[in-house]
């Protein structure tokens, strides 16, 4: 575990290997995978998924939970490129009710913290759709600098749209206590979800 | 076959693999990687193909489409073709080597271009092609603006190359920005050059 300011940083099992079952389906999870065609996720693709991000040498796939505990999305960096230092940055708040509060922003800093500060990357990429606005203000608040549009690159919901591109140098982080200085991160006070029913306790014989 | 005026498009076969080993450790693999020095074996190389002969029978083509690159005479100059056809979006990110160095700068590679643009829109009915260079290849720069690609993101210092650090720069091309493979030819003066060389034209 790494302890931030709103929340912690924890390996994706229990509880979020459960959440994901859901989470794989929704708004926020296609919004943090734009390439991939949208389609169905069943139990079996969710585990794979995890099953790959295990094995992955180039990336990871990391929960992050409110300091209650309660399980509100994933960090993904993935495509971390050695020889230049620089990586994918990916995050959704697979519970929509935090979606534009302060813990996903503070999430987000955990992640350039660990890229920057522990995995000694000199460059993260980070991508949003031009109407993502929470997406658009955790990522600029982060200190993302926006490089560039990429023009109708992408098909999503009936039409062709851009993909707002951006990226963050480490020359440009001043650090994870001082970016948290600056931004005054604020608790959403969201009360905890109850927790998942666990699949060895389902009373139907197939757990 | 894609026939054009300096340069055909053909399968990227034998001929073309067999010079694989001599172009991926050059100076070529240099330029289109943005920096990479590769140090392959014919091993690597064999393998190398061998995994890309599997992926294009395990899916059914693969996820692109790869064409040698030869002159009207039948020279092999290198590779270029769709690395990723993306078809949900009908977007196709494009890819290209020209191996020897003595016909950079000539216009082969345009000719080429303009081949796999016409193939790309016209026949895969893609609506976008798109391909990243980085900052240091002037070359390739002038070659995108030329044939009306737009400059659309420059990745700050993400190549590194001998030392230095390089953007990658992402150019795209919408479909109804293409002013087609004949008007260009025009204007480039593609069919002057060949005329100039004593090549086929078409």
């Amino acid at each position: 575990m790494i302890e931030g300011t709103l929340v912690d940083l924890v390996p994706f099992e229990d509880d979020f290997a459960t959440y994901l079952e859901t989470w794989m389906n929704e708004e926020a999870w296609f919004r943090a995978h734009l390439w991939e065609r949208r389609e169905p996720h069943t139990e079996h693709d969710v585990k794979k998924f995890i099953e790959r991000m295990e094995k992955d040498e180039r990336g990871a796939l990391i929960g992050f939970q409110a300091k209650s505990g309660d399980p509100i999305g994933a960090l993904i960096f993935d495509h971390e490129w050695p020889r230049v230092r620089k990586a994918e940055a990916r995050f959704f708040a697979g519970d929509s009710r935090y979606e534009g509060c302060d813990e996903v922003l503070d999430a987000l800093l955990m992640l350039v913290r660990y890229c920057f500060e522990t995995r000694n990357l000199h460059r993260l990429d980070a991508v949003a759709l031009p109407f993502d606005e929470a997406k658009l203000d955790h990522l600029r608040r982060a200190g993302f600098v926006h490089e560039g549009t990429l023009r109708r690159h992408i098909r999503w919901d009936g039409d062709y749209v851009d993909m707002e591109m951006f990226g963050l140098l480490e020359s440009e982080w001043p650090g994870y206590a001082a970016k948290v200085a600056e931004l005054g991160l604020q608790p959403s006070g969201l009360e905890p979800k109850p927790k998942p029913e666990k699949k060895d306790e389902k009373k139907d014989g197939t757990g | 076959m894609l026939e054009g005026l300096l340069v055909d498009l053909v399968p990227y076969g034998k001929a073309f693999q067999d010079l694989d080993h001599r172009w991926m450790n050059s100076e070529a693999s240099f330029w289109s990687s943005g920096g990479e020095r590769h140090f392959m074996s014919e091993a690597m190389v064999a393998a190398r193909h061998a995994q890309w002969a599997e992926e294009r029978e395990r899916t059914g083509g693969g996820s692109g489409v790869g064409f040698g690159v030869q002159t009207k005479d039948g020279k092999p100059l290198g590779y270029f073709g769709i690395n990723w056809l993306a078809p949900a979006h009908r977007l196709a990110m494009l890819g290209a080597k020209i191996g020897e160095p003595e016909y950079w700068g000539g216009g082969y590679g345009t000719d080429a271009l303009l081949l796999l643009l016409d193939y790309t829109f016209d026949w895969l009915d893609v609506r976008k092609a798109w391909l990243m260079t980085t900052s240091m290849n002037a070359r390739v720069m002038r070659q995108m603006e030329k044939v009306g690609f737009r400059l659309e993101v420059r990745q700050r210092q993400s190549a590194l190359a001998d030392g230095v650090w390089y953007d990658w720069l992402a150019y795209g091309l919408l479909r109804d920005e293409w002013a087609g493979r004949a008007t260009l030819v025009e204007q480039l003066g593609l069919r002057e050059r060949a005329a100039a060389l004593g090549s086929g034209a078409k």
